[in-house]
């Protein structure tokens, strides 16, 4: 992929302005909820990050399958790329839902479903980079990486019933105020942006290592 | 009917060198009996250990005595070229990893039959209330870890951390298992129900998905 040389700082320079301003709005302009306090607002980064993290964990999958069914060293670079992404946005999730959660309910950790199925699946995906770091032959790393990446998405649902099984104490739903659900809806936009811009940098990263031998 | 036979001729091989160089079996009994005192120390003595913890504790000798297992199985084929003959053998690939699956399980049963009751006297665990459910859900538990490590170990017979890049990898893989044995177990001997429930659906399915998928991917990892 090439792109021409403005573009990157261009969209990093509106990146950073609309991440800028999501934050006023999450800081200034949603309101402080009643039971829990400014803590809350946290959930504006929370949610949407875990949402982002979900996407980009399918981006892996798929360049998985790609590089088993073709491969090609692009697809192996795609998808270390968006795991690497994957691993950053699924702690900032976990470091995010451990804060609220210490707000929230005294503690710093319980073994919900929902918090149970976020550390599983930083797990799974922190593997990967210990994997890349052990087997020495690309070729051989990114065919293990490929077989590791099916077999673990086919463990997320999986993991995601089995923690089912586990006693619950995250809210169902939560009921938004208009500003609240506002500055939630451009989290959700801001979200994916920066998540993809971080892929897009990864891999073209990736690919220039490679097409120069520079890679480890 | 010969793809059976091929399955089965596999497994003996394994078994076979097994009985001859007795490298596994002594050494995974040795380690989970062990994790089993190890665990027993750490988590305090005198019986004060309730019943409950034994099968976590069982659970941790299982899952690292397997890792260890699935190792040495598949490392046997890397000397004098026996990887490269038994590709080249006119057996469909996935026979080979129900083979290698088979001999797993022989050892891992192996292994479970001496290390359980010694947790089970160890922390005077009553595996009367539900004897037959323990050996189901530990049976099921069992298969879909060994589904799992029997197809990374021929993933990593090539790499340079060996050791402990296997546990890394299956470890997480199977924490739903975890999960869901846990679960099964904690309703059968502390609340006295029957071994049904979505904790039993979820052991088989995951032993369902993970031989399927492994059966078909085993042939790429395969390299001599």
């Amino acid at each position: 992929m090439t792109f021409p040389r403005f573009l990157a700082p261009l969209f990093w320079g509106a990146t950073i302005a609309l991440l800028a301003g999501a934050l006023l709005m999450a800081v200034f302009y949603a309101p402080i909820e009643q039971t829990m306090g400014p803590v809350q607002k946290i959930f504006y980064l929370h949610m949407p990050v875990a949402l982002t993290t979900f996407a980009a964990c399918f981006v892996v999958f798929a360049a998985r399958i790609g590089y088993l069914w073709q491969r090609q060293p692009v697809w192996d670079d795609l998808a270390q790329a968006g795991d690497q992404v994957s691993v950053l946005f699924a702690s900032i999730v976990l470091i995010t839902g451990m804060i609220w959660a210490k707000q929230a309910w005294g503690h710093w950790w319980t073994w919900s479903p929902r918090l149970t199925f976020s550390l599983i699946l930083w797990l799974l995906y922190v593997v990967y980079l210990m994997v890349r770091q052990s087997i020495e032959s690309p070729d051989r790393r990114a065919l293990v990486c490929a077989v590791y990446g099916v077999i673990a998405f086919l463990d997320v649902p999986l993991v995601y019933f089995s923690t089912k099984l586990l006693p619950d104490v995250h809210p169902a739903s939560i009921e938004l105020a208009p500003e609240m659900r506002q500055t939630l809806l451009v989290w959700l936009l801001v979200a994916p942006i920066v998540c993809g811009g971080f892929i897009v940098a990864r891999y073209r990263l990736f690919r220039l290592a490679r097409a120069t031998g520079a890679q480890s | 009917m010969s793809q059976v036979a091929h399955i089965f001729q596999i497994a003996a091989k394994d078994l076979q060198i097994e009985a001859r160089s007795r490298q596994t079996i002594g050494l995974i009994i040795v380690l989970g009996v062990l994790i089993v005192v190890v665990l027993g120390l750490g988590l305090g003595t005198g019986g004060r250990v309730e019943g409950m913890r034994a099968t976590a504790i069982l659970w941790v000798a299982y899952l690292f005595g397997g890792a260890l297992c699935f190792e040495k199985t598949m490392a046997v084929e890397a000397y004098d070229g026996a990887l490269a003959g038994l590709m080249l053998a006119p057996v469909d690939r996935g026979s080979i990893y129900l083979g290698k699956l088979l001999a797993n399980l022989a050892l891992m049963l192996a292994m479970a039959l001496v290390v359980t009751p010694v947790g089970v006297v160890m922390f005077r665990f009553d595996l009367s209330v539900a004897p037959a459910g323990f050996i189901v859900v530990m049976a099921l538990s069992m298969l879909g870890f060994a589904a799992v490590g029997t197809l990374f170990a021929a993933a990593v017979t090539s790499s340079r951390l060996q050791g402990g890049l296997l546990a890394v990898l299956i470890f997480p893989l199977c924490l739903p298992l975890v999960i869901a044995s846990t679960q099964q177990m904690l309703g059968m001997f502390e609340e006295g129900r029957a071994l049904a429930g979505p904790g039993l659906g979820l052991l088989i399915a995951f032993d369902i998905i993970f031989i399927a998928a492994s059966w078909l991917v085993f042939e790429a990892l395969l390299e001599p």
